[in-house]
């Protein structure tokens, strides 16, 4: 039924879904979101992320796990065994009707079920497959096993945090870190979508389908232009403040808490100089440029921290960004959601658990004039759509349904 | 991918910095001519840091040359009304018009949607804003890391009981970036069923909120504010960096089961780690995360990080190195893999960089060229394009509209 209210720009396209990766959810979620057709294929005990939470009240229940309904939303639900005889054979044919395939495994298991293009467009030429891996489909590392943190790590952002303006004070007794939160996932499951719409697009030149092979380490590496330009350029950057080379775009310590201070342009660097009151050192020449001003950051800092330091972070957000200077205290994730700017945007939607407690998802970060985003539909219960999905998309009988949800 | 499916889409290019200037490289290694208007008047990345061997000069730094190869670069002053009404010519030829300027910038120009649509009225016009174009927050200004700090991003991220960190990268350049690709092309399929172009309206603070569904929900609940834990993991452990031999060599390895914690103890030469009880569930090991990871430190400090990335994959463990971005562009695997690309140009030479996280059906997608000099393609977009004149062409050069 809700299906047709949405007029998405992806409407009236098939997607089946095979993963239990926050990635390959993501991708097939954003597919969805444009508003394809989305079926997701779980195990008969469920997709990992219903055991994730967090959960309403605290109460595990595959359910309302937060993770799985911000996944998962506009999305039917299929429950199926694919590696029961009747169970694949379902899958294959509605894989055989489908326009995307999205997968997200280890490649080895990708390999294992099968499920190469090859092996499953002699039925469905026009089939796109994406599939996203810890480390590719191919080359050398093909077959290694991954999750977040190798992503991070393999793909360089680990060891470039804390990155631009931060820096650690001593590389001994900071190692690499990661950020907790499903960064690489997310950035591979958009990847993946961008990688999905581009193929359909050449789809409809060529005629025929294709196999998408994202790598999640290469979806890390691909957001530090900077970091592999300095390699490629110059040289790699040390794990230090000032790696940047033009100053001050710098991560500080304020009188309440720490905040981002960047005057790098000449305008924001003479506008800065004034809010501290033209201080007699702000018109030496060791300071006359922000290549200087980082060759001498020892000498700037602590001049700098004077004035910060007489401040709390909103106040020196509110001076600066009056001034043009993109300045911004470091918010809790409370603050942010509490904020009048996402309120006013209406960005956040509002979920109610089983119990009755009232939460609240991110929501859309792209508004579109004619194919807008929609919430259509939440999350599937475990199951919910497989006998309405097997009926519509492949036509089965009574007698085939229950043959495929015994198994 | 054997025809690039944005064949024939031109690109009018408006992007500052960063964020949609990569954008409209990865529009640019799809196959769409994408003309970037800048100007000799107003530089950012061109003349910032790093340069080809430390040396400066504005066709030479790493910085501008990774996120614009493919491009054409065109120098236009719009602060000239003639140079604005040649800008208004590109646009009237474009498909897409993207821009990151501040809120409003455009519009001040006479380059706002409204007025674009009308002299382009199939127009699909991009605006990317740090917090986006509504709202009361809307005329801030901000560069990935005031966007990390808004979001909670840096909030999560960091060691046990100190401050927030941002992390390395321009993720949020790049990943409100990536929102901004699937929406492009989104809108190019639709426009290509019905003929229709459209207004598209991106925050990156937004897109940076989209990868903390748990915190929302768990502040949103009962006000709880999630906790810097490091590189520890709720459920996995050991789930860390550890040290190797040399200096800022690390191993990352990540434990999700009994299993592959029995495994990484025969390769550790350690099976008795699995019969510890300290050690031998998940739950125990949890409990006891800084002593396993001191033993787990213990064993690979003594190693090259390598080896212990192959003996642990080789037992079904997953590990990885923590590499910096110099051995990220040599590892052998995304090089093979043509994730590592190198376009040539003419005044740095051959360059690696990082291309499509994906590629298709065995191959890494088109070839890249490396990025424009500035204003190289002026002839070629003012002339060939908009046919502008010779005597013309001289005489706005000569007073400055185009440069």
């Amino acid at each position: 039924m809700f299906a047709m209210f949405n007029e998405g720009a992806l409407s009236g396209l098939k997607v089946v879904e095979l993963t239990d990766q926050v990635a390959g959810s993501f991708c097939a979620r954003l597919l969805g979101d444009a508003g394809a057709d989305v079926v997701k294929i779980e195990p008969p005990d469920g997709d990992r992320h219903r055991r994730n939470g967090p959960f309403p009240g605290g109460v595990p229940d595959p359910e309302c796990s937060g993770l799985f309904l911000y996944l998962n939303s506009n999305k039917r639900g299929l429950s199926l065994n694919i590696e029961a005889p009747d169970g694949w054979a379902a899958f294959l044919n509605l894989v055989a009707a489908a326009d995307f395939l999205v997968l997200g495994q280890e490649s080895l298991e990708i390999e294992r079920l099968g499920l190469r293009r090859e092996r499953l467009s002699d039925s469905n030429p026009g089939l796109i497959v994406t599939a996203i891996t810890p480390f590719g489909l191919s080359g050398p590392n093909s077959a290694y096993l991954g999750d977040e943190l190798i992503a991070i790590s393999a793909g360089g952002m680990a060891y470039a945090t804390p990155g631009i303006p931060d820096g650690v004070r001593d590389p001994a007794s900071e190692p690499p870190l990661r950020s907790n939160t499903h960064m690489a996932g997310y950035l591979a499951g958009v990847q993946g979508a961008v990688a999905s719409v581009a193929s359909l697009m050449s789809r409809t030149i060529q005629g025929t389908g294709c196999e998408i092979d994202l790598s999640m380490q290469e979806a890390v590496a691909a957001v530090m232009p900077f970091e592999l330009a300095h390699a490629s350029y110059h040289q790699a950057k040390p794990r230090k403040p000032g790696i940047f080379g033009v100053m001050p775009n710098t991560y500080l310590p304020c009188k309440d808490g720490y905040v981002v201070v960047m005057a790098i342009m000449e305008a924001h660097w003479r506008n800065l100089m004034d809010l501290a009151g033209n201080p007699d050192w702000s018109g030496l020449e060791v300071f006359s440029s922000a290549v200087e001003r980082a060759r001498n950051w020892d000498a700037l800092e602590p001049l700098l921290l004077e004035w910060t330091m007489d401040h709390t972070g909103a106040e020196i957000a509110q001076l600066a960004q009056d001034r043009g200077i993109p300045c911004f205290p470091a918010y809790t994730v409370g603050q942010m959601v509490d904020s009048a700017h996402v309120t006013e945007r209406g960005f956040m939607f509002d979920l109610t658990g089983p119990g009755g407690q009232k939460f609240k998802l991110p929501g859309y970060p792209v508004r579109m004039e004619r194919t807008p985003w929609r919430l259509s539909r939440p999350a599937p219960r475990l199951g919910e759509h497989t006998s309405e999905v097997l009926t519509e998309w492949l036509g089965y009988s009574a007698d085939q349904l229950l043959s495929v949800e015994t198994r | 991918m054997t025809t690039l499916p944005l064949q024939g889409v031109r690109v009018a290019d408006f992007g500052q910095i960063i964020a949609i200037p990569h954008t409209a490289q990865m529009l640019a290694w799809l196959g769409a001519e994408v003309i970037l208007i800048e100007t000799e008047q107003r530089l950012t990345t061109r003349i910032w840091p790093p340069f080809a061997e430390a040396e400066p000069g504005v066709n030479r730094s790493g910085g501008f040359n990774l996120v614009n190869s493919s491009k054409m670069s065109c120098t236009l002053n719009l602060r000239e009304p003639e140079g604005m009404a040649l800008a208004r010519r590109i646009i009237s030829v474009s498909d897409v018009v993207l821009e990151n300027y501040s809120s409003g910038a455009m519009e001040r120009m006479g380059l706002g949607y409204e007025a674009v649509r009308e002299i382009r009225p199939d127009v699909v016009y991009l605006s990317l804003g740090a917090f986006g174009r509504t709202g009361p927050m809307k005329d801030l200004v901000g560069f990935h890391s005031v966007i990390n700090l808004f979001s909670g991003l840096a909030s999560v991220t960091g060691h046990k009981g100190s401050h927030p960190r941002i992390m390395g990268g321009l993720f949020p350049d790049a990943f409100s970036g990536s929102y901004c690709m699937l929406a492009l092309l989104e809108a190019l399929h639709h426009r290509a069923k019905t003929g229709e172009g459209q207004y598209i309206e991106v925050a990156m603070t937004e897109a940076l909120a989209t990868i903390l569904p748990e915190a929302v929900m768990e502040y949103t609940l009962d006000g709880t504010e999630p906790e810097r834990v490091g590189n520890n993991h709720k459920d996995k452990c050991p789930h860390n960096v550890f040290r190797c031999q040399g200096d800022e060599n690390w191993v990352a390895i990540s434990v999700e089961n009994d299993a592959q914690f029995q495994a990484l103890a025969q390769t550790a030469n350690n099976p008795g780690w699995a019969k510890d009880p300290r050690f031998a569930t998940a739950e125990a090991r949890l409990q006891h995360r800084d002593e396993l990871d001191r033993l787990v430190q213990q064993w690979t400090q003594e190693l090259q990080v390598w080896d212990v990335v192959e003996s642990l994959q080789g037992a079904k463990v997953p590990a990885g190195p923590v590499l910096d971005s110099a051995q990220v562009l040599a590892d052998p695997h995304m090089v093979e893999r043509g994730f590592v690309r190198s376009p040539d140009h003419p005044e740095v030479g051959p360059r690696p960089m990082g291309g499509f996280a994906w590629g298709v059906d065995g191959g890494p997608i088109g070839e890249p060229r490396g990025a424009p000099l500035l204003g190289e393609h002026n002839r070629k977009v003012l002339q060939d394009l908009l046919q502008v004149p010779d005597d013309e062409y001289e005489r706005l050069t000569a007073s400055g509209v185009i440069g």
